[in-house]
């Protein structure tokens, strides 16, 4: 095996020579702790000032101070619903998600519902979209918090952000968004869309891994979820890890910068590389919705093919994709987001996820199409399941 | 996550596919983890088990288990590969993750049912 093709970009990126340009000086020439007071801690401030003056400018927030950085969207994720849901519980204690939300948002309205909150798990119909008329039909006096993220992690299918942002501040609700998937993907104003709290990750835009940060709209109350000293305005403890920061500000800002030309790109890609499967491969779906979608994100159904042998094969040739997000990949659950999409266990089971990226070449998906091809034959040779019975 | 040993056998399973003339056949599913499998058997006047092959829909453990499962059975009495087990079939596969000890279960259920499926068919004959 010599060829590597890697088609995992959405589960997390490399880093790119811009941003780690940015990041360099911070490891040794620029090391102050940025919470301090003299010459060196004023230069690492500065630095970690700039990247949130970049991040305030993408997303098109009011002040810099709204951006609190963290360990990266998990933490993010994590922070909003607990450090939401407890600020304001003496309102109510009952908080709205979708059903097809990253783990760590799902985790988190776990704990809230041992400590005695009550979490709605919104479902969604087939493509992946939030029912609107679900989201009106839940919401309650007790209500706090709506929490949908923009863009699935699985699937790439947009949620109506803007409309939901809408429903949420006619009845007095927060509403946060998940944008780890969005940023660089979608333009995302944080005025316009009324979002009040969002989360964004570096680590999947060509940023650093271990950094990320929540957007929290002036006057939006939180609990701390790390307490210790006065980093982040003493909203988020620990020292700020200055070159994680400097990259993930520029990322941001390359992300957003670069937006439409890479969206070009990885439209042209990804329907090419759609064109190959479909010419060559027999019974293949296309998982999501068919137009309000990412072009980064395919997700697609290989019939009487089991996604881990399938993923197996593709692994030993040198191709990297993935079989769900990868943090359940180590299990034998079922993708919970397919599941919320109502898709049957035999669709969900052979389904597995292409993510692009900037690296991709026509060589790299002419390869992979060759390898998928003989790899789906082989294992619909020897499958238990047959044609029969299937559309 | 998989040993070499499974790897080189889920490439190059030596009893994947269908059996033509089998006489016995074992249906079996994890609906848990959603696989499904068949184990086909040619059983001759000997009650012995000419051939064996097998037909799986799952991961890279349940096509090992299975094809460690006819490797053992092929060529033996019925009676003997009834006394099939899954500690036989895991310490035949090696070291595999824990989540997936359920496959050398699934290829057991498999075999039995396949030699029911043979006992069944040859009931149905001798009323003839």
């Amino acid at each position: 095996m010599s060829k590597k093709v890697y088609f995992d970009y959405a589960s997390t990126t490399y880093v790119s020579n811009e941003v780690l340009n940015e990041m360099m000086p911070c490891f040794n020439a620029i090391y102050g702790n940025a919470n301090t007071l003299h010459s060196f801690g004023r230069m690492a401030a500065g630095v970690v000032d700039r990247a949130r003056d970049r991040i305030k400018n993408a997303i098109n927030a009011e002040k810099a101070n709204e951006i609190y950085f963290t360990s990266g969207g998990t933490e993010a994720n994590n922070w909003a619903i607990r450090g939401i849901a407890h600020a304001y519980s003496s309102k109510g204690k009952h908080i709205i998600v979708s059903q097809i939300e990253h783990k760590s948002i799902l985790d988190a309205c776990a704990v809230l519902e041992e400590e005695g909150y009550e979490v709605t798990y919104l479902p969604v119909d087939k493509h992946g979209l939030v029912d609107l008329g679900q989201l009106l039909h839940e919401i309650k006096n007790e209500t706090t918090l709506i929490s949908i993220m923009a863009v699935n992690n699985e699937v790439g299918t947009i949620q109506n952000i803007k409309t939901i942002a809408k429903i949420a501040h006619d009845y007095g609700i927060i509403f946060h968004t998940d944008a780890s998937q969005a940023i660089g993907n979608l333009k995302i104003d944080v005025k316009d869309m009324e979002i009040d709290a969002m989360t964004i990750t570096g680590h999947k835009i060509y940023g650093p891994k271990g950094v990320g940060c929540l957007y929290l709209k002036e006057g939006i109350r939180i609990e701390n979820l790390i307490y210790g000293g006065s980093a982040e305005r003493g909203k988020r403890g620990g020292t700020v890890d200055v070159p994680a920061v400097a990259g993930f500000g520029k990322a941001v800002e390359v992300a957003v910068r670069d937006m439409a030309v890479n969206a070009q790109k990885m439209k042209s890609v990804r329907d090419y590389f759609l064109k190959c499967v479909h010419d060559r491969i027999e019974f293949v779906e296309v998982n999501g919705h068919p137009m309000q979608k990412v072009n980064t994100i395919l997700n697609l159904c290989f019939e009487m093919v089991d996604k881990e042998s399938l993923l197996m094969l593709l692994d030993l040739e040198g191709i990297a994709v993935s079989a769900g997000s990868a943090c359940t990949s180590n299990s034998l659950t079922q993708s919970h987001v397919l599941k919320a999409m109502g898709l049957e266990d035999e669709i969900a089971n052979s389904s597995i996820r292409f993510s692009f990226g900037k690296n991709l070449t026509k060589e790299d998906i002419d390869y992979t199409v060759d390898v998928l091809e003989k790899s789906v034959a082989k294992l619909r040779s020897i499958s238990a399941l047959t044609k029969a019975g299937r559309k | 996550m998989y040993s070499e040993k499974i790897i080189e056998r889920f490439v190059s399973p030596k009893y994947a596919g269908g059996l033509r003339g089998a006489n016995g056949t074992g249906r079996c599913e994890n609906e848990e983890c959603g696989d499904q499998v068949r184990l086909y058997i040619s059983v001759n006047d000997d009650n012995v088990i000419t051939e064996a092959k097998f037909k799986a829909y799952g991961g890279v453990c349940t096509i090992v288990a299975l094809d460690v499962a006819c490797s053992l059975i092929e060529g033996r009495s019925l009676e003997a590969a009834l006394r099939t087990n899954h500690y036989q079939i895991l310490e035949e596969m090696g070291p595999v993750p824990e989540s997936r000890d359920y496959t050398a279960n699934l290829a057991v259920e498999a075999i039995r049912a396949a030699i029911e499926d043979y006992y069944k068919r040859k009931e149905k004959e001798t009323k003839k």
